[in-house]
């Protein structure tokens, strides 16, 4: 019998999607043999008690945006799609809280959110499609990190079940809680391995009434992020803080270069620059504060190098904060490499001008990304000609330009996440870096909560 | 007596590792560390002052060999227990290791070790226009690593968030002695976050030797209000109107007339004795929005019904505003011999009807019980007042507390905001989580610290009672 027709049978009222709908599901060129999309954390349950005891691995979907992510999985027999369960379950917009089933979309939310005037302050790559568990589990975020901070932020409940089909949940719904160790913290950025999450409550904030940008020219990328981590030491900082810098690009082949021009007329520094090197600050909030941080970095950044300043305001500057955002993740922009180096602050600016020499981005159609005040720095590196990218020798070189650049950056005490690459790329590297240290205490952890390993088996940073 | 494997030959291993005057083992120089700021007490067999993560590291290798169970103490002014050593075993005390070890400007960082003061911390970063922004009403005698242990919060976690925002990077002692760091400077750095999760861990999963602590700029102006209010309940509604408004101040506290009189019994904080509560709001930002918010918190305050609302922006006039505030604990010494403190959070929008049912249980027990407590987050502490002398008092207290921390539960709230579990409400846990629930945190716990040694007999409920303290002696208030 095969899988797909077994399912149903052992978990109750389930049924299998179509074998059709499996190539949708498919990760690292591997399709699994049934997908199943419960509707609720009871049937969530009873999928993996099934699947614990029959031994097989699981791979929970969200909206599959950073399904990329992560090392080759080992084995992958089911998977198991929440975005049947996409329900507000609870909404306190004067507590402000709200608890939400794990298959909503961050994008959904927000706009339910919207309604009774708050948001959760999280960006999210493709946040139509994101789901909150997969935002949770990659512990992906955005632009405004620098004032925001992170998922773990903001997480304050969480209901999660286990590799053994036991639905457990910690924290609570009160922003405020020592009530128990905080799991919530362990299941963010865990990508799914130690459980699968499948409902989140949170802490909200006020809508922010202003938005706007401030888009600057540096004629460097050392004195654009010395700028803006000088601005961003100000009373008057900006929400977030990105410097980004397109390579010696011909034409208009990055996307990054699309990304300066959308918005028909409204930059017109970006548009008359294909390749070039940019500040783009991001403030939200009250009007008043909007207004006064936006025009003292104006006031402040020219005296720091910048040229061209530009201001946008409401629709445009968020419409720019997404592209941001989803820039490397929207297929259209999706790059044949992508890093994510995450150093102190202090060593963005040394990372930047390693990368500005390294072969990853020199002479190639590539765009660094750096949030400056909060030290993500991204790398991304696109084709620029007919597959297969790369070319027979080049690969060994961007392997190796890799290699060192990793060792510099361990230098510096952060770690370089290959995000995108070649499949094949896969078998000969680790994308997550050097294991940490307490990388015994994760597996630890790891074999406790998911003994089978039937969790994204293999996918996580020390092969988890 | 207990039994114990603190033998004379583990005593002198111990001061093999740290030098003789740094054991201390004699049954009269071990009664100050018999106790913490809560109700429960336990002498412990022997305390060591370590100087360096090295010693620490020689003495849990040590512990460990010996099986001996242990507790770490920083300043002992925790309130759930978490440093009364476990039976038979000892503690291990972090008061010389207090160095402030640098503050890094540009990434807007300090690297403290554990016994560091709360309050030193700060002062030191506001040297470099910075602040460490979790501010424990304790944070005059608190410890930095007793703070990571409780995840301690204080009046401005409303806005800045509890220690767990805070902290970036530890290193830790595990129970056989490896030193091991975790989490990062680097804030997106991959794999599972130990160091979230270590924070709040109540002591039972290492020790930590050193901190790496998040400083925020200081804000450029900070307005605080006193509200005044006839009843306790245009208070809790001014709290919901200020939320309404779209505001979540940098602190929001409120002071309830038993506490009122408290406080006025032993200094004059300027709190007129007919008043129903006090409400205290500070705001924090740039001028511009503080203005504009500053306009939005009085109208809200007068709407409520304050029946007066007095407004500093000056250092030293804020100061004057918060006097009774941060003196309440140690006044409340003018009313009853002791106290006893509950630490309950709800959703603030039900803190008119929670407050209500505060003191019908206050009616039920006969027994005052005064609330001081950071109300923009729903952060109830109930205090109840009365005299140990009297038999069965000590019993009535924790009947009390136990019956408010029922009716936080019961309005979608949780036993716990900032205090911890440790053994004062370790069986109070089945109130919130399942079997599976607490299942799963005894993994956590047996992922790091497999013995089991750490900390033993706190958070988990096991049936054991927490120890009975001898009703003749007072707790400890302190003014913080
Ligand atoms: C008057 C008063 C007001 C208070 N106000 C607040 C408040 O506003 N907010 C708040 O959160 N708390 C408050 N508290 C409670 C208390 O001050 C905090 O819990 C504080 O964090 C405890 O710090 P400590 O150094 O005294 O720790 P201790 O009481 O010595 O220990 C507390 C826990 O930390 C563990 N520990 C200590 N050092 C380490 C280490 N290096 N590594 C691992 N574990 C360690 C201990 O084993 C124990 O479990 C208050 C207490 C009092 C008496």
């Amino acid at each position: 019998m095969s899988l797909s027709s077994f399912l149903p049978i052992q978990c109750q009222g389930i049924t299998s999607l179509p074998a059709g709908q499996l190539p949708h599901y498919a990760v690292d060129g591997q399709t699994p043999q049934a997908a199943v999309r419960p509707a609720n954390c009871q049937q969530a349950a009873s999928v993996l008690q099934w699947a614990a005891a029959e031994k097989l691995s699981v791979m929970p979907w969200g909206g599959g945006t950073q399904m990329s992510l992560g090392n080759s999985p080992s084995r992958y027999d089911l998977a198991l799609d929440l975005r049947g369960m996409n329900h507000l379950l609870d909404f306190q917009p004067n507590d402000l809280t709200c608890t939400v089933e794990a298959g909503m979309t961050l994008a959904g939310l927000q706009a339910a959110l919207a309604q009774g005037g708050k948001f959760l302050p999280l960006e999210a790559p493709l946040a139509e499609r994101a789901t909150i568990g997969g935002v949770l589990a990659a512990g992906a975020s955005g632009p405004l990190r620098f004032a925001f901070g992170l998922p773990r932020d903001w997480l304050i409940g969480i209901g999660v079940v286990s590799g053994q089909g036991v639905m457990t949940r910690a924290g609570g719904k009160v922003v405020k809680n020592v009530t128990g160790y905080d799991l919530n913290k362990l299941y963010t950025g865990s990508l799914g391995t130690l459980g699968v999450i499948v409902e989140a409550t949170f802490k909200l904030s006020p809508l922010p009434a202003a938005f706007g940008a401030l888009l600057a020219r540096f004629d460097s990328m050392g004195q654009a992020v010395t700028a803006g981590q000088a601005l961003c030491a100000q009373v008057f900082a900006p929400q977030g803080l990105q410097v980004i810098a397109v390579g010696q690009i011909s034409g208009d082949k990055s996307p990054l270069t699309s990304l300066y021009e959308r918005g028909e007329g409204l930059t017109p520094p970006l548009q008359r620059g294909v390749g070039g090197i940019y500040a783009i600050a991001f403030f939200a909030g009250r009007p008043s504060a909007v207004k006064r941080r936006l025009e003292d970095s104006a006031r402040f950044l020219p005296e720091r190098g910048a040229k061209d300043l530009e201001r946008l305001e409401e629709a445009p500057a968020r419409d720019l904060l997404h592209q941001l955002t989803d820039l490397g993740w929207s297929s259209e922009s999706a790059p044949k490499l992508g890093l994510k180096i995450s150093v102190p602050p202090s060593a963005v600016g040394q990372v930047v001008a390693m990368l500005e020499k390294s072969p990853l981005y020199e002479s190639a159609v590539a765009g660094i990304i750096a949030d400056a005040g909060f030290g993500t720095v991204r790398l991304l590196r696109w084709g620029e000609e007919i597959p297969p990218w790369p070319k027979g020798g080049e690969k060994d070189s961007l392997m190796q330009a890799i290699a060192a650049l990793r060792a510099q950056v361990r230098a510096l005490g952060g770690a370089v996440v290959v995000e995108q690459c070649p499949l094949e790329w896969k078998s000969q590297l680790d994308v997550w870096d050097d294991a940490p240290q307490g990388l015994e205490i994760m597996r630890r952890l790891k074999q406790k909560f998911d003994p089978q390993s039937i969790l994204n088996p293999g996918r996580f940073l020390g092969r988890l | 007596m207990e039994s114990t494997r603190v033998n004379e030959n583990f005593l002198n291993e111990l001061r093999a590792i740290v030098g003789a005057e740094y054991v201390i083992s004699h049954p009269a120089d071990l009664l100050v560390y018999e106790y913490d700021g809560s109700i429960d007490m336990r002498l412990p067999q022997a305390v060591v002052l370590p100087a360096s993560t090295q010693e620490v590291s020689q003495v849990m290798a040590l512990a460990h060999r010996y099986g001996v169970p242990l507790a770490g103490r920083g300043s002992g002014t925790g309130l759930s227990g978490g440093a009364i050593a476990p039976p038979g075993g000892m503690q291990i005390a972090f008061t010389r290791m207090n160095r402030i070890l640098g503050v890094d400007t540009v990434n807007r960082t300090a690297t403290v070790e554990p016994g560091v003061i709360n309050l030193d911390l700060d002062l030191h970063a506001n040297k470099f226009g910075l602040r460490y922004a979790p501010d424990p009403s304790s944070q005059k005698a608190c410890s930095l690593g007793g703070n990571i242990a409780e995840n301690a919060g204080g009046p401005h976690c409303l806005a800045y968030g509890a220690t767990t925002n805070h902290v970036l990077g530890l290193e830790v002692v595990l129970e056989d002695g490896a030193v091991v760091n975790l989490g990062n400077l680097a804030r997106e750095a991959p794999g599972y976050d130990l160091r979230g999760v270590f924070v709040g861990s109540e002591g039972t999963f290492g020790v930590a030797t050193k901190i790496v602590v998040r400083l925020l700029p200081l804000p450029e102006t900070v307005k605080t209000f006193l509200g005044i209010f006839p009843d306790i309940d245009s208070a809790c509604t001014a709290v919901s109107a200020i939320i309404g408004y779209g505001i979540v101040p940098a602190a929001l506290e409120m002071i309830d007339a038993l506490s009122i009189r408290a406080v006025q019994n032993v200094m004059d904080a300027g709190y007129p004795l007919d008043a129903g509560a006090v409400l205290l709001v500070e705001l924090e930002g740039l001028k511009e929005e503080v203005s504009e918010t500053s306009q939005e918190v009085e109208a809200a305050l007068w709407e409520a019904g304050a029946a007066q609302v007095r407004v500093a922006e000056a250092a030293q006039e804020r100061a004057r505003l918060w006097l009774g505030r941060k003196n309440a604990f140690g006044a409340f010494g003018s009313i009853a011999p002791n106290y006893f403190l509950v630490d309950g959070v709800v959703p603030r929008t039900r803190l008119t009807e929670v407050l209500q049912r505060v003191s019908e249980v206050s009616q039920k027990y006969g027994m005052p019980i005064a609330n001081v407590f950071h109300a923009g987050d729903g952060n109830l502490h109930p205090i109840m007042l009365y005299d140990g002398r009297e038999p069965g008092a000590h019993e009535k207290a924790l009947a009390a507390g136990g019956e408010i921390l029922r009716v936080c539960v019961e309005f979608g709230g949780t036993l716990s905001g900032e205090h911890g579990i440790g053994l004062e409400k370790k069986e109070y846990m089945p109130l919130v989580y399942t079997e599976a629930d607490l299942a799963a945190m005894q993994r956590v716990r047996d992922a790091f610290a497999p013995s089991g040694r750490l900390n033993p007999g706190k958070i988990f409920p096991d049936g054991q009672p927490p120890h009975k303290p001898p009703p003749q002696r007072a707790a400890p208030g302190m003014v913080a």
